[in-house]
């Protein structure tokens, strides 16, 4: 037996209590449901604090450990090191499973005080009680997860430094974005928690409408969006570190990451048809359902060792409890929707496929086919193993084939949804709302044509994200032309933000994939190469030596100009290489250097490869857009439809602009 | 304004579109580098000894290898890619390739989105008729009067 030092003991000690407490929580939460006592009601508060301060304090006590490499711990031995800079000691945290598990936990005791915090004095509805138990559940799962099968607090023997305490992989302490890509797509995961635990609940209590939808419409958004910008900041990282040039190469671990983004998405939109009509109860619900079992799912998938993948930094032994709780969350949500199917008869109709809600119904389908070509994809591998006990790939060419044309038609989508009418819609209404952004689309097309542009695909890309661009353009202009900086808020407008930022990521990544030159050269110190118009000039070649590391940079100046330092650094501990690029950002393309194995100082022979790749930096900016509209979606717009009127209710005429147009076609007498 | 955008201003848009893919997408782009030819090649084949990473993505020394063999091949021979993808999956253990085939059972990645995307279509087709018999019911005198009770009430 081990002994346990006092980390070990303080760590052990808090989840024990946060687990405790999450337990009793959920447990006096339905108890005082059921026997309507309010005196009980009340001591949840206190269940709710005390385990967001046990997840508190486990942290802190996991990153004192770290930060004071206390190798009693197996996990500090596990990832740190004594030459890892303080940053990337910090980061540690969540760089293997357990310390992920922790990091997960913490975030989610987070949401579950906010909620109750939030709802303190609506505890005793039971909407909102349901809802807390839900969360206090999951939480209690998490901390069950960091006692048992991903204790990071589990005592170790004397370490070997010969063997152990390496530091975390090479490629977690590579770059700041270690520091906020990984917490910021847990934000988007766990987020989803909440939507998910009042959904269970609307279930539970029978209270199917849109109330339980109009509580969660913002953590939704917001799950939304953290994910949305966790996914964007991992293409980020893997850019910069990778040294492949690329941003998303479908492994797993990615897929793991787009799976609950695509059905969020599809939520996020389908919500809408509900609020407004009270239509896609299941739907909505499966939605989500679909999008928290998938989060649990594509941990299980790239946590479990059951698929290879270069971002599943370990194996464990978590997988079949992430299994079961996938089967139990699965197996829960289906009985409840079972069991409430009557209440979950939608009151109307949807009168045309050429509307809104049409629109998003489509938009639905093809966001759900894509989810499921993600998954089939990702899975594939395991099950012909199964069935053949042969291994094969599925990659990036399979994924790309698929995804093209799904991008292509949710383009379209996005290009002419926001100009359909509820309801229904005439051709008339249709030519004249769509012919500018039509056109914003043939002159995108026209422009891409003269700079050069070939090939149906991207180009087909270029036009409809034109198309897509007026669209959002035209919604925006009228909103803003009626009520000023105001137009660009609520969630309609910012959703037209966010619609922008989509667009120039799908136009960035279509350039950048279809037109990306690339040519490795050998080049001598002081000899210059030129490629694609550029010329390269080797202006130095050196070793270096760091306390974690050898290497090689080369100073490469690029068209006669700033030195770029393209380099490989050998973590000795691992006895990994690690490319470093260097990469010059423009408006109009990225000139992208990496340098190879097989370059020698003595000799000063560089052999570099130089990809020249168009619009990678509006990825970043469209990125950046996605989350600026995320925040005016937020926020309420002006004269808002209030959340109290039966979905059934005239439409009021004041609305913003951007949906009056819409009310002239509602007031239609279509089939009166 | 309004006579522009009716049917002669959207069939002249249709013209210019359809005018503009023609042109781009026929255009020749002029011949790959032999470092894009490589590039592509290595895509589509998995590094034999990574987690999940292709050739191209790998700095492993295995799939370095196997690169310098295809920029080899496609500087030296006459080989097309398939060829020289089938020479590597022999002669290196690259035992898998990234796209999988479109027979026998690795066909059914392919098939079932398709049967996904047919079933949907369907699923969809019949829930608009079932829409369309809702919209199409006529209110009868009960409906009638629940309105007009409803009006005198305000």
């Amino acid at each position: 037996m081990l002994a346990e030092g006092l980390n070990g003991l303080l760590g052990h000690s808090a989840l024990i209590v946060g687990f405790a407490a999450s337990l009793f929580g959920a447990m006096a939460l339905i108890a005082a449901t059921l026997l309507r006592n309010p005196r009980l009601m009340r001591t949840v508060q206190s269940y709710g604090t005390i385990a967001l301060v046990g997840a508190i304090l486990a942290v802190i006590v996991m990153e004192r450990g770290l930060i004071t490499r206390d190798w009693s711990l197996a996990y500090v031995q596990k990832v740190g090191s004594r030459d890892t800079p303080a940053l990337f000691n910090f980061t540690a945290l969540w760089s293997a499973l357990e310390g992920s598990i922790l990091l997960w936990l913490l975030l989610l005791a987070t949401y579950s005080f906010v909620i109750m915090r939030r709802y303190r004095n609506r505890v005793g509805d039971p909407l909102v009680a349901w809802a807390l138990v839900v969360m206090f559940a999951v939480t209690g799962f998490f901390f069950f997860l960091a006692l048992g099968p991903t204790d990071a607090f589990r005592a170790a023997a004397t370490p070997d430094f010969l063997r152990c305490c390496k530091g975390p992989n090479p490629l977690l302490q590579n770059h700041v974005l270690v520091l906020f890509h990984p917490p910021i797509l847990y934000l988007g995961f766990v987020g989803f928690t909440v939507p998910f635990a009042f959904a269970i609940a609307a279930l539970v209590t029978g209270r199917v409408g849109e109330g339980w939808l109009v509580e969660t419409r913002r953590w939704a958004l917001f799950a939304w969006g953290f994910l949305t910008l966790g996914i964007l900041l991992g293409g980020w990282w893997s850019y910069e570190v990778l040294g492949w040039g690329g941003v998303w190469g479908w492994d797993p671990v990615e897929n793991a990451s787009l799976l609950p983004w695509l059905t969020g998405t599809a939520y996020i939109h389908s919500v809408m048809v509900q609020e407004r009509r009270g239509m896609l109860r299941v739907w909505n619900l499966s939605l989500l359902v679909a999008t928290f079992s998938l989060t649990i799912l594509g941990t299980f998938l790239t946590r479990s060792g059951v698929i290879n993948s270069v971002h599943a930094f370990s194996d464990s032994d978590i997988g079949p409890y992430l299994l079961g709780a996938f089967g139990v969350v699965v197996a829960i949500s289906l009985l409840l929707i079972g069991w409430r199917g009557d209440k979950l008869r939608a009151p109307g109709a949807i009168d045309s496929a050429v509307s809104r809600e049409g629109a998003f119904l489509a938009n639905n389908v093809v966001f759900a086919l894509f989810a499921f070509v993600v998954v089939l994809g990702t899975v594939f591998p395991l099950i012909a193993e199964a069935k053949d006990d042969r291994k094969i790939s599925v990659g990036s060419p399979y994924f790309d084939t698929m995804a093209r044309p799904i991008g292509l038609v949710l383009l379209f989508l996005m290009a002419v949804a926001p100009a359909l009418p509820w309801r229904k819609a005439g051709g008339e209404l249709l030519r004249d709302r769509l012919f500018w952004p039509a056109w914003c689309g043939a002159a995108t097309l026209a422009l891409a044509v003269a700079l050069g542009g070939d090939g149906l695909a991207p180009l087909l890309a270029f036009g409809l994200a034109g198309f897509a661009g007026g669209a959002a353009l035209r919604q925006l202009l009228l909103a803003t032309r009626r009520q000023g900086y105001r137009g660009l808020l609520g969630r309609a407008n910012g959703g037209m933000v966010v619609h922008l930022g989509v667009i120039l990521i799908a136009v960035a990544l279509a350039a950048s994939n279809s037109y990306t030159r690339a040519g490795q050269f050998t080049v001598a110190k002081g000899e210059t190469v030129t490629f694609a118009g550029h010329t390269f000039t080797l202006v130095d070649l050196t070793d270096f030596t760091t306390s974690r590391s050898v290497g090689i940079r080369a100073q490469v100046s690029i068209d006669g100009g700033q030195a770029y330092a393209p380099a490989i650094s050998k973590y000795t501990a691992f006895g990994m290489d690690v490319a470093t690029p260097s990469v010059k950002s423009g408006l109009t393309n990225d000139i992208y250097l990496t340098l190879e194995n097989g370059s020698q100082p003595s000799t000063g022979v560089a052999k570099l490869k130089i990809f020249i790749k168009p619009m990678v930096l509006w990825m970043w900016v469209g990125g950046g857009l996605c989350a600026f509209g995320t925040l005016l979606a937020a926020f309420p717009g002006r004269n808002r439809r209030r959340p109290t009127d039966p979905v059934s209710a005239p439409i009021a005429l004041d609305m913003n602009d951007a949906d009056q147009p819409d009310l002239v076609e509602v007031e239609q007498p279509a089939h009166a | 304004m309004k006579q522009l955008k009716r049917w002669p201003g959207w069939m002249l848009l249709v013209f210019v579109v359809a005018g503009l893919l023609a042109v781009g997408s026929t255009r020749d782009s002029g011949a790959r580098t032999p470092e894009e030819r490589v590039q592509e090649i290595s895509k589509q084949l998995a590094c034999p000894v990574c987690n999940g990473e292709t050739v191209y993505e790998s700095r492993n020394s295995q799939s370095d290898s196997i690169r310098t063999e295809i920029a080899k091949q496609v500087s030296s021979t006459d080989a097309t890619d398939d060829e020289i993808i089938a020479f590597i999956v022999q002669n290196f253990d690259a035992r898998t390739q990234l796209v999988p085939n479109a027979s026998g059972f690795e066909s059914l990645v392919w098939v079932l989105p398709s049967v996904a995307l047919v079933c949907a279509g369907v699923a969809l087709y019949f829930a608009f008729r079932r829409w369309r018999n809702t919209i199409d019911l006529v209110p009868d005198d009960d409906d009638r009067q629940l309105v007009a009770t409803a009006l005198e009430r305000e």
